[in-house]
């Protein structure tokens, strides 16, 4: 016990957020005392501090920090200590692990879970508006509902999915054995799943959980309850998890490629992860202003957003949408990166338009910072504001189109293969198009001020984040289901998968366009009676979308544990994840690939990506589990029997 | 340049010589003459600086937008101008002290490293006394008004800021003083170097913004 106590692992972890606990109460109490405060112990306060510092105590004990602490102890480091690298047993998967393989399944793993609590409580809210008037919850349960509905799924699925997938597959797509920073990557794993315990925990607190939405404006979330900081603390630690893992991201592509690929050879994921973590890296510190400004607000006094005190309120909105209007950015871009992969390799096609596709991306990355304030057409801020942002706002769905139209020309003519990815990327361009195209519509300002705060609103951003991000997410972890398992799915269940989320996504979205326009107001838990049959519908199609996501999660566990293996590369791609084995070997590659031609040469005579040392044969890797993947069709043959 | 921790081939060639087959990872290619150490200080910095720059928004905010903005002096309050510029002064010379501590290590010189380090974790120091001194005496709290809150906020950031720099400052000069670090070796000075300076940096736009404009 002494022993498990002093290594790291998950004992020392609930021993470190113990004593972090009672490190807090001592600090509340010695302060409280030094400022003459009664009484000394005052709980919310200490919860408040154990907010900030269990999660670190938790960290510390887990062994994030133990490299680190020796480093600043000044004593013999070795750089190169792969000893926490790789994972042998489930057990792995829950101590801190430098490879990026695991940390990439960490992360998908993590966020699936927190994918279904949040479909979840869709589904509670969907039941409480089956019918006006109250069934099961009541209004402020509802508030607390949508609100952590909303947090999860944008700080702890979409955003941390995304990194999931391009922490397992970026790494080998450009021919690194890792991640620049492989400790940094496993610490800002870590601190996602407290964030998201933390988000949960609040429906704990006094006066429920955190109630005024995702967006929490002040002075709402100022004056709320003490969940809000359930909130404003736990997107701390999402939003450091995310910056850390951004700018790894960025430090391996720009000096880890391997040779021969220039900027312009990278798969366009690379290129897709390339942007959303300069926007991350840029914007994130953003949010976590906003939510320190809004904690000193309420636990400190402090009048940031204070009129009372010549603080601005309309401030908060500003500081938020300056980070949050490129977060839909930061929600969006790996998804066309794995769109991008998936139609050229399904269609057997080059894509159109590489280069343009290249700097669509960029130009989205420097437009995103421009448009903020349309989100406050109705905020009451300077009129003047309004015009420039509707007009930036038009202008940044130019570069979508770009993409939208070069992914339709890399469909003309091609060979299409119609399986479960290539089905889900096809129901992404159609649905985010339409979501798109209700964005532009939204950008006018007439139309806002009328469908402001209504069902329209809430149509919108699922139509791209739910008809957009996730279809791409789903396709993405269909598509490298092989690679990260060594097992193929169930492409039976998977095409079923696909159209009961297709069909019943639409059922369940499509209305609320019409209800929105009609004037039925969002974040409401009762409404008229001329919107029960609309409502009705939508909750009944709600509960099968539910129910679709389920045929997904059987799919995932019984092919993780039974499917048949998977070649190293099953779909003929070109790209240098393919070249290895299906799972890679722990350090991925024997000897760094050389790239030698742009990654989506499909369907061209004798074109060749990248090549392993000794020829383009796929090596036998030591300790590789995939039997007879090793000797999986050479990239380039597979590009020649295809015309 | 020194090779990156990710990418050292001596390990490689330790594990061959012991084990026969199995080996470390392969050497990474490096892609870009930056190393990844320093490329990931100048990003973390980029981030930093967007801290910096949302408390600025509020600033601008409070001072330019808000009803009833107005700035120091007023109504009796007043800021120390010319205590703080003594104290900028004071962590500008630690910035050139570090530059000392960071030549000298590339140029083999050992003494230089340790007592440009220890001069400038002093320097540091004294500035963070100073500036504390600075809040006990100024007259007014965050809590009086948002004039308050944001000289509180942009200088007790800034404060945080000193306070990390110098914590890997000591950290730096624990290691020199064990006989770490060589001409060869020395990422491990200036990369905190870089930060050090980003904080001097950070100081003279906050103390511009604040005191003098």
């Amino acid at each position: 016990m002494a022993a498990r106590l002093r290594g790291p692992g998950m004992t020392r972890a609930f021993l470190g957020t113990l004593i972090a606990i009672a490190f807090s109460y001592v600090v509340i109490i010695i302060m409280r005392t030094w400022y003459d405060l009664n009484p000394v112990v005052d709980g919310f306060a200490v919860l408040e501090l154990s907010l900030f510092l269990a999660p670190i105590g938790f960290l510390i004990g887990l062994g994030a920090f133990d490299y680190w602490f020796y480093w600043a102890a000044g004593k013999k480091t070795v750089a190169d200590d792969h000893s926490s690298h790789g994972a042998h047993s489930w057990r792995d998967y829950f101590k801190v692990n430098t490879d990026h393989k695991v940390i990439g399944i960490q992360y998908v793993v993590t966020s699936f879970f927190f994918f279904f609590v949040g479909g979840l409580f869709a589904m509670l809210m969907r039941a409480e508006l089956a019918q006006p008037g109250r069934q099961f919850v009541d209004p402020n349960t509802f508030n607390g509902l949508f609100s952590v509905h909303a947090s999860l799924l944008i700080f702890l699925f979409i955003i941390p999915v995304f990194a999931g997938l391009a922490n397992y597959v970026l790494p080998l797509m450009i021919g690194a054995p890792d991640m620049a920073f492989p400790r940094l990557n496993a610490l800002s794993f870590w601190m996602l799943p407290l964030a998201g315990i933390m988000m949960l925990m609040s429906f704990g607190a006094p006066g429920g959980s955190f109630a005024s939405g995702w967006t929490a404006y002040a002075p709402l979330s100022v004056t709320a309850p003490e969940g809000q900081v359930f909130f404003t603390i736990g997107v701390q630690f999402a939003g450091a998890s995310s910056i850390a893992t951004a700018l790894n991201f960025l430090a391996t592509i720009i000096t880890m490629r391997a040779p021969g690929m220039s900027f312009f050879r990278m798969p366009l994921l690379v290129w897709a992860n390339f942007s959303t973590s300069l926007l991350v890296v840029i914007a994130t510190p953003f949010i976590a202003v906003s939510q320190f400004m809004v904690f000193f607000d309420r636990s400190l006094g402090f009048n940031f957003f204070n009129p009372g005190g010549a603080g601005d309120v309309l401030m908060y909105q500003h500081i938020f949408w300056f980070y949050s209007h490129p977060a839909v950015y930061i929600m969006m871009l790996p998804g066309f990166g794995i769109i991008s992969e998936i139609l050229a390799v399904k269609s057997r096609k080059p894509i159109f338009g590489y280069r343009m596709m290249a700097f669509s991306l960029l130009a989205i990355v420097v437009l995103g910072f421009t448009v903020w304030a349309h989100h406050m057409f109705v905020s009451g801020m300077q009129d003047w504001i309004r015009v420039p942002m509707m007009i930036t706002t038009a202008i940044i769905a130019v570069p979508t189109g770009i993409k939208i139209f070069s992914w339709l020309a890399t469909l003309w003519r091609g060979v299409l293969h119609l399986d479960t990815p290539m089905l889900f990327a096809l129901g992404f361009l159609t649905m985010f198009t339409l979501g798109g195209i209700s964005g532009v519509v939204l950008a006018i300002i007439p139309v806002t001020i009328h469908v402001s705060d209504t069902y329209f609103i809430v149509a919108h951003i699922h139509y791209v984040l739910f008809g957009g991000s996730l279809l791409t997410i789903f396709a993405g972890v269909y598509y490298w289901f092989p690679k990260m398992t060594g097992r193929m799915y169930d492409e039976r269940l998977g095409k079923l998968h696909f159209w009961t989320t297709f069909i019943f996504f639409n059922a369940t979205f499509a209305p609320m366009h019409v209800i929105g326009v009609q004037g039925m107001p969002r974040r409401v838990a009762d409404f008229a009676e001329q919107w029960a049959g609309w409502n009705l519908a939508i909750s009944i199609m709600s509960f099968f979308l539910g129910l679709s996501a389920l045929i997904f999660a059987y799919n995932m566990i019984a092919s993780w544990r039974g499917g048949p293996r998977a070649e190293s590369n099953p779909w003929r791609a070109l790209t240098l994840e393919w070249l290895v084995t299906s799972p890679p070997p722990i350090f991925n590659f024997d000897a760094i690939p050389t790239v030698v031609g742009g990654p989506y040469e499909y369907g061209v005579p004798g074109a060749v990506h990248g090549v392993l040392k000794g020829g383009a044969e796929v090596p036998q890797p030591a300790g590789a589990t995939a039997s007879g993947a090793g000797s999986g069709r050479g990239a380039p043959s597979a590009a020649k029997d295809e015309e | 340049m020194e090779a990156g921790s990710i990418s050292a081939g001596v390990a490689l060639d330790h594990h061959d010589d012991d084990h026969g087959h199995h080996h470390g990872p392969p050497m990474a290619n490096r892609s870009s003459r930056v190393s990844h150490e320093i490329l990931g200080m100048l990003l973390f910095i980029i981030s930093e600086i967007m801290v910096f720059g949302a408390f600025f928004t509020a600033y601008f905010f409070i001072r330019l937008v808000a009803e009833g903005h107005r700035w120091f002096p007023f109504e009796g309050y007043e800021l120390p101008v010319a205590v703080a510029g003594m104290n900028t002064a004071i962590l500008v010379s630690s910035s050139l002290t570090m530059h000392w501590a960071q030549s000298s290590i590339k140029n083999g010189n050992r003494f230089g490293l340790k007592a440009g380090m220890v001069l400038t974790s002093l320097l540091g120091l004294t500035f963070l006394f100073i500036q504390i001194n600075e809040y006990i005496h100024i007259g007014f709290s965050p809590q009086d008004h948002a004039q308050g809150t944001i000289f509180y906020g942009l200088t007790g950031l800034h404060g945080a800021h000193v306070f990390v720099g110098l914590t890997l400052l000591v950290m730096v000069t624990v290691r020199a003083f064990r006989g770490h670090f060589s001409p060869e070796h020395h990422h491990g000075v200036e990369v905190p170097g870089i930060y050090w300076h980003f904080v001097d940096v950070m100081w003279i736009v906050v103390y511009t913004a604040i005191y003098i404009v």
